[in-house]
């Protein structure tokens, strides 16, 4: 039995539960006064039919994958398998391969023999799971049936039930934050017990090329993220900023400030659409013709390492697409400033600018910071104009014509290779993105903090 | 000094200042304008470089090869070309041999190379659509290969661009619609490469993400505007949604990576954890515009529903809910819009993959649009160039098309309290 | 002379007017007027033989469609306190706010009619409309200091104006604009706190010290006391005697008592007209007008 055929079972019994339920309540109805409509109580019973089979099912299918290798490995054919961990599991994943009908034939022989065996077991115990959710969602539903009578408050059940999930549906934010640090920070100490921790939080050389026999020169690789962090902050907050903060900040001046209403509800949008180009798109342009125009400036003023994969390059594009987002971020915080305070200021005689200068943007100033360090959290986590355009040398350097990388590009570079899943160099991947992730979040959280703080001052 | 009160402001020097700041107050002026001015032209430049390199990706030229199909080995038969498996049938027979040998006996022995993958593909098609060509002669009109196309809509090597001058000369190149570009997926041969396969898993992707990040994220929204107590779970929650919408998003590629695929064993490149990570990072920006436009419905209407006697979740169901429908909505296209176009997650859980077949369902191996692009961009051969910005314009005209839907509802629906 | 040099010498030490202090008690008989839209009327009164400082005729202000100010005729002189009174949303802050252009600042404002200053119309492009607001100063209804520290917003008006050749000089500005705002005493010792961390009183004053210190020819303060506390606005009332005769002021005010406090004329407007315009006295104890009565005993309002 298959996942669909149990999930259409069971929303089936939910559905027919639920009309039983209604139907019920509405001959009830004829007779005494009910408390709770009748359509309440055929929603009460196809809840209590439905939810509770669904979660066994959604436990169940992840927990079935893990049963069918258990079983796999156990049967005569399973036992035959090489012990040696790797091997094993690429001959599985190859058979599993072969099972699903997405490839015809492995490299291995044992592959397609294991394949039908894989089936049987599937197929076992996709119907052992799917038969249990059914048969939970008949008694479910049977003991909901019995309750419908004229005085059962069946609007309190369903509202239960929706409150149950509206809690269920906010918690996953904080069920994905925790997913998020717990899975970091899992592969993270798988890492640190083949790497030493300081070695790289501190070292300044990056060289993941492991090698993959063991007599190969340079096997150890070095992890050192020091030139990975100064090439993320170089380009994301450095060079980016320097283009998108004078230019998100003016444009936002004059749309707020100067722009007829008319002219402004056109701009904006437009600029807008700066922020909605996808990234992959920003790359390419950099890489394609940003890049080698910054590279032939580099040469014509005499910077000799000028490189078709600059940091420049891709800081400059970088800027641009965070423009939009910096000037809607100080669009609100000079929206906030009051009236009176800009009244304040014309009614001494202050010019337009000399208002916006002295008085409007100082006290917008703890929002348009807050704004910033958004717009810096957003650009040095942004991997595909990076990936494309500034290259992969690990180069310690602050001239921006040179080649630099940055994490985000490592951990792409490191992840899609062909290698296995427990190498220093895939785990690696997951102690950089725990840095990204941590430095992300401090960022985002004194952001928020001082936008909130600003915006209540002028509440 | 006259004592007329106000005479101070028209001595000579107290104007002079007034001039200089006028003169300041234009200057900063100019500076906003040319601000907003030099992204716009950012803007357009980006577009038209687009446009300029990638509308070439949509034709693609022909040339006429007169064909005798009594003298080639073809061995095919006419009258068995019936029904379903005469596709495989023509497909047995080596048509690439004999478009070469037709094309050598027409344009000397440079154009043995005249012709590529798509070429054979084309006749392919013409034969199973009228088999009867194959007695007697015709001309037909097929695809150039890639180096040949590339030297005819710009420059190419020097053999390519004298084949093109010699077909030419003899009328007998053509520029068409490149219809394969939109119906066909990837390959290794540039001239007959298509965005549809990427399309389908693009689609097929958002699809899941819809499926789970809409409901999850109006519900939430809902619990978090109209039911939460003050307290710290509440505050934990606001805090890791507002740092979710801001978290990068190929950490929730290494999320999807560690969970979806090493816990929970899915498939690999398929849809089906695409669409999960891709909901997960959508979410949020759910959320937080559900949240907005929640807030925005005034009280009054709570407390009138409240007034007749219905319960809270009734109100919110019945009246909050329906009222901040259409900012929610906007959100969620603009959310959508966002992972439509995102890349990085994608690549983290093996969506990188060459897939020469659109998929056939959720757990199949895809593609998606903008990864297409990124694999195209990494490409050598020249004439991936313009079919890696023609899909750039494809993908462009979805998000512009998304997000149009997303102003237009905006304008129509919303209201202001 | 340096035009800091003549601002010390001239208005801020300058004793108010002797007569300002009688004009109230000239009989209202003797006055002849009638109805504020007589254009000429207070040009007639036999009292002042200068001429007004600031003049309006015939002003009406439409916001996009709709007309908020009909026809408003007034003079304000040099030398006393007039106020506005009436209901709110009858136009007095809208016609205030066209003395010094601030209605400029709102797009859909169209301000009709001539307003002059010393004979110079406000609205002409001869006029300078930064030099016009340096002349008729401002204080708003809601205190609004600026968020920096008390002396940067007494110093921002002298800055942005370039009135002080030197810090020293600025120095003495804000203390003397300090000193006649009646705040100097208690703020003297933390000049370098932020100004909104004052009270609101206390904001208000700081917001008339920073209307002082361009040295203004007259003061339009826009209901100055609705914020603050009876304790609180005593004390800007006081400040306001004190500042007539060395500025024209003209109030808006929400409290007729107030009116009657401070100043020594009062116009009653009604829907965006201008019902009345007369002395103090007269306006309270006998108006003219039917309208002005009925508000004056309560009645609407």
């Amino acid at each position: 039995m298959s996942l669909t055929l149990a999930l259409a079972a069971i929303l089936a019994v939910a559905a027919v539960v639920g009309w039983h339920g209604f139907s019920r309540a509405a001959r009830l109805r004829t007779a005494t006064r009910l408390h709770s409509l009748p359509s309440y109580h055929g929603a009460y019973a196809a809840l209590w039919a439905a939810i509770p089979a669904l979660l066994l099912l959604a436990a169940w299918s992840p927990m079935q994958s893990r049963l069918v290798d258990r079983a796999v490995l156990s049967s005569p054919e399973g036992r035959s398998l090489p012990a040696f961990d790797m091997q094993r599991e690429s001959i599985l994943s190859e058979a599993r391969e072969i099972a699903y009908g997405q490839r015809e034939q492995g490299f291995n022989p044992e592959s397609s023999t294991l394949a039908p065996r894989i089936r049987a077991e599937e197929s076992r115990f996709a119907l052992m799971g799917g038969a249990a959710a059914i048969l939970l969602a008949l008694l479910a539903g049977a003991f909901a049936l019995r309750r419908t009578k004229p005085e059962f408050r069946a609007r309190r059940g369903v509202e239960r039930w929706l409150m149950i999930l509206l809690l269920a549906a906010s918690l996953i934010a904080i069920l994905t934050t925790l997913g998020i640090l717990l899975s970091l920070m899992f592969e993270s100490l798988r890492f640190f017990n083949l790497y030493p921790v300081g070695s790289f939080l501190f070292g300044t050389e990056w060289s993941p090329q492991t090698a993959i026999r063991a007599d190969q020169a340079g096997s150890s690789g070095a992890f050192g993220s020091i030139p990975l962090l100064w090439g993320t902050f170089f380009i994301g907050a450095i060079i980016a900023m320097i283009v998108a903060v004078p230019l998100g900040l003016m444009s936002a001046i004059f749309l707020t400030q100067y722009a007829h209403p008319r002219v402004r509800s056109w701009l904006k949008p437009i600029l807008e659409i700066l922020a909605g180009v996808p990234t992959v798109v920003y790359g390419y342009f950099a890489a394609l013709t940003v890049a080698p125009v910054v590279r032939d400036f580099g040469l014509a003023i005499g910077v000799s390492s000028a490189s078709s994969e600059s940091a420049l390059a891709a800081g400059l594009v970088m800027g641009i697409m965070i423009i939009p987002f910096i000037s809607s971020m100080a669009d609100d915080s000079i929206a906030a400033v009051p009236q009176a305070m800009r009244d304040g200021s014309l009614a001494m005689g202050a010019t337009k600018s000399e208002t916006i200068r002295k008085v409007v943007l100082p006290a917008a100033l703890p929002g348009v910071i807050g704004g910033v360090l958004l717009a810096v959290s957003r650009a040095i986590g942004e991997t595909m104009i990076v990936v494309m355009a500034a290259g992969l040398a690990a180069n310690l350097t602050a001239n921006p014509f040179a080649s630099v990388t940055t994490v985000t590009t490592q951990i792409v570079q490191l992840l899609t290779g062909d290698q296995e899943f427990d190498s220093a160099k895939t785990l690696a991947a997951f102690a950089l993105g725990l840095a990204l992730f941590l430095i992300t979040l401090v960022l985002n959280l004194i952001a928020l903090h001082v936008v909130r703080k600003y915006q209540e001052q002028y509440e | 000094m006259s004592s007329v009160p106000g005479s101070r402001w028209s001595e000579e020097a107290m104007l002079k200042r007034v001039r200089k700041r006028y003169a300041a107050e234009r200057r900063f002026r100019m500076l906003g304008f040319s601000a907003v001015a030099l992204s716009v032209l950012f803007l357009a430049f980006l577009l038209v470089t687009m446009a300029a390199k990638g509308l070439g990706g949509f034709s693609q030229h022909q040339a006429a090869l007169p064909m005798d199909f009594t003298r080639t080995d073809l061995f095919l038969d006419p009258a068995t070309l019936r029904g379903p498996d005469a596709e495989q049938a023509v497909a047995g027979a080596d048509l690439a041999t004999a478009i070469s040998q037709s094309a050598t006996a027409a344009y000397g022995e440079p154009a043995a190379e005249l012709f590529g993958d798509a070429a054979v593909r084309a006749l392919t098609k013409a034969i199973v659509a009228d088999p009867e060509i194959l007695r007697g002669r015709t001309t037909i009109w097929l695809p150039v290969a890639s180096n040949i196309d590339v030297a005819a809509k710009s420059d190419g090597d020097a053999a390519s661009e004298q084949l093109v001058q010699r077909l030419q000369s003899k009328g007998a190149l053509r520029r068409a619609f490149n219809s394969q570009f939109l119906s066909s997926s990837d390959s290794t041969d540039p001239s007959s490469v298509g965005v549809w396969g990427a399309l389908k898993g693009s689609f097929l992707t958002i699809v899941i993400t819809m499926l789970l990040a809409f409901p999850i994220g109006v519900l939430a929204a809902v619990y978090l505007e109209e039911f939460a107590a003050r307290n710290r779970w509440t505050d934990a929650i606001e805090v890791s949604i507002n740092n979710l919408a801001a978290v990068p998003s190929i950490i929730f590629g290494l999320l999807g990576l560690a969970v979806f695929l090493n816990v929970m064993n899915l498939p690999r490149s398929a849809p089906l954890v695409g669409g999960l990570t891709l909901a997960l990072m959508t979410m949020p920006v759910i959320v937080i515009a559900g949240r907005n436009a929640i807030k925005s419905v005034p009280p009054s209407i709570r407390d009138a529903a409240l007034g007749v006697g219905a319960s809270k979740m009734q109100v919110v169901f019945h009246h909050v809910l329906p009222l901040a429908l259409p900012g929610i909505l906007t959100g969620t296209i603009i959310g959508l819009a966002r992972a439509l176009g995102e890349t990085a997650p994608l690549l983290m859980i093996g969506m990188r993959a060459f897939i020469a077949a659109p998929p056939g369902g959720f757990t199949e191996p895809a593609t998606v649009l903008p990864v297409q692009i990124f694999l195209w961009s990494d490409e050598v051969d020249r004439s991936f160039v313009e079919k890696t910005s023609a899909a750039i314009i494809v993908l462009l005209l979805f998000m512009l098309l998304m997000n149009g839907l997303a102003i237009y509802l905006r304008n129509r629906f919303e209201r202001r309290w | 002379m340096l035009p800091h040099e003549e601002h010390e010498g001239s208005r801020l030490d300058t004793p108010a007017p002797e007569e300002a202090e009688q004009e109230p008690r000239i009989p209202a008989q003797v006055q002849g007027m009638h109805s504020g839209l007589d254009v000429n009327a207070t040009a007639s009164e036999p009292d002042t033989n200068r001429a007004p400082k600031m003049s309006a005729r015939e002003v009406s202000v439409f916001y996009g469609d709709k007309q908020a100010l009909k026809n408003v005729s007034i003079n304000i002189h040099d030398d006393r306190v007039t106020a506005f009174i009436g209901p709110s949303g009858c136009g007095k802050s809208t016609f205030l706010r066209c003395l010094n252009r601030m209605n400029d600042t709102i797009p859909s404002a169209r301000v009709t009619g001539q307003i002059e200053l010393d004979n110079e119309d406000i609205n002409s492009t001869a006029m300078d409309v930064v030099q016009l607001r340096a002349r008729v100063g401002m204080v708003f209804q809601k205190p609004n200091p600026f968020p920096k520290s008390i002396f940067e917003n007494v110093a921002y008006g002298p800055r942005i104006h370039g009135l002080a050749q030197s810090k020293p000089d600025l120095e003495q500005i804000v203390e003397k604009s300090l000193k006649r705002a009646g705040l100097w005493e208690e703020v003297k010792d933390r000049l370098q706190e932020s100004g909104t961390a004052l009270s609101g009183g206390q904001q208000q004053r700081l917001c008339i010290a920073r209307a002082i210190a361009v040295d203004p020819e007259v003061i339009l303060m826009d209901e100055p006391c609705s914020a603050l506390d009876p304790i609180a606005t005593a004390k800007i009332e006081e400040l306001i005697h004190e500042l007539r005769g060395r500025y024209a002021i003209a109030i808006v005010t929400h409290n007729m008592q107030q009116a009657a406090r401070v100043s020594q004329r009062t116009a009653f407007f009604h829907l965006g007209e201008m019902v009345e315009y007369g002395k103090t006295s007269e306006i309270f104890t006998n108006p003219h007008e039917r309208r002005t009565q009925d508000y004056i005993t309560g009645r609407y309002g």
